[in-house]
């Protein structure tokens, strides 16, 4: 099916197309002047409707949480074993941005600390199955999260967490898609404990760990409820 | 006297310029960006994710993004409002359609979040200036096709659930939705 330029441009702009032909088309504005042009004008014309939506406050305080992301992200190297996420992706998944940028300071340091951990060795006896380092929304380590399978895993901060009155922090594993997100056990406090994880699958290499904030007593529905403080993708350990 | 949107656009912050010395790695200027356009920023994000902090996430990622493609900016092709407000829609689609990162909303909200979605959709013309021609032109549409824009461009939502919305065959959606851009685009020239 042939479309004109135009109607392939207010399409994309509305974000209809599947998402590898809206990345593709995403990908061309940079390298095709008439398709950059077009979608240009699509935006514009629809621009208005973007202009309905009330102000809310508050947004210049994010500025905090910006500008540590800011600057000329450097290529840092970074432990094979080692993988870890910012809690928000700097990079959404239909740009193909520098895929070097994604190791920003905060993945540095997160290096750093796993190297730590691996290194120091004299923490826990058995080798865990995955590591987890668990990143705020400005992409800092938080806490590290070491999965044992068998129902024993333990989590350690690496920066000050502020847990406000009446509430508690509660860390989350997604097991699967299906199995939906499960609790590892609440925290009494920063200073690191031995979660209680009911007996679940073995955790996998990429398994999504978190913490978010709860009411105090843990999450009146079994999921999460609140905001998340940190959260980070498992990296496999051993061979 | 109708006007079009980019004439309405970049006036009081010469929002271009702001562009361009980002470009040239100027963090006070995109801290100007976010100072006049970050309340509506956050208000186009809440209205499509309704949860705060998913707002709010989508507006920081929005900012370093903007940081990052600043050198990108093509003035000539249009207003520079138009390409910021782009940045954020994209990533508020990204939010909207990775499963995962809507994992930890509990399914009440997320079926109120869909209906907040959806009334917000309904008043996106709600306030729009009866000078902005694309007001009276989306408003000559067939009632469906106009929807049908707004369910995507005001809410976020995807073909496939426009036509589960709309109770009709996702080919039946799509042809609706291309004839309603077509005049919607002959109307405005």
């Amino acid at each position: 099916m042939s479309m004109d330029l135009d109607t392939r441009a207010d399409i994309f702009v509305l974000g209809l197309l599947d998402e590898p032909t809206q990345a593709e088309l995403d990908a061309a504005l940079a390298d095709d002047p008439a398709w950059a042009a077009a979608v240009a004008r699509a935006r514009d014309r629809l621009l208005p409707l973007d202009m309905t939506a009330v102000e809310l406050p508050g947004a210049v305080s994010l500025w905090d949480r910006i500008a540590p992301r800011l600057g000329p992200a450097e290529p840092a190297a970074a432990p094979a074993a080692v993988r870890a996420v910012p809690a928000a992706p700097v990079v959404p998944a239909n740009d193909a941005g520098p895929p070097r940028r994604w190791f920003t300071a905060g993945m540095a340091a997160a290096a750093g600390i796993l190297a730590g951990v691996m290194l120091g060795g004299s923490w826990f006896s058995a080798e865990p199955v995955v590591i987890a380092v668990l990143m705020d929304a400005s992409g800092n380590p938080t806490a590290v999260v070491e999965d044992f399978g068998a129902a024993d895993a333990r989590i350690r901060f690496v920066s000050a967490v502020e847990v406000p009155e009446g509430r508690q922090m509660q860390v989350w594993t997604l097991p699967s898609a299906e199995m939906g997100p499960v609790s590892l056990g609440l925290l009494a406090g920063a200073g690191g404990a031995d979660l209680d994880p009911p007996r679940l699958p073995v955790p996998t290499d990429g398994q999504l760990y978190e913490i978010t904030l709860e009411p105090a007593g843990g999450s009146p529905t079994g999921r999460p409820t609140g905001a998340i403080l940190a959260k980070g993708l498992a990296a496999q350990q051993g061979a | 006297m109708k006007i079009s949107a980019a004439a309405a656009t970049d006036e009081a912050v010469d929002l271009s310029d702001a562009l361009l010395r980002c470009a040239r790695g100027d963090q006070q200027a995109l801290r100007l960006i976010l100072e006049t356009e970050g309340g509506r920023l956050l208000g186009v994000a809440h209205r499509m994710l309704q949860r705060r902090e998913l707002a709010e996430e989508a507006v920081q990622d929005c900012m370093v993004q903007i940081w990052r493609k600043a050198h990108q900016f093509r003035a000539a092709d249009g207003s520079a409002r138009g390409w910021i407000f782009a940045i954020l829609r994209n990533r508020c689609l990204n939010i909207l359609r990775s499963g995962q990162r809507l994992e930890s909303v509990p399914p009440e909200d997320l079926t109120a979040m869909q209906d907040a979605r959806l009334h917000a959709s309904a008043a996106g013309l709600d306030g729009m200036s009866d000078r902005i021609a694309l007001k009276d032109c989306l408003t000559r549409l067939e009632p469906a096709a106009q929807r049908a824009i707004l369910l995507a461009y005001v809410g976020g939502f995807s073909q496939g659930e426009i036509a589960a919305i709309q109770a009709v065959p996702l080919g039946t959606c799509k042809s609706w939705i291309r004839r309603g851009l077509e005049l919607l685009r002959g109307c405005l020239s």
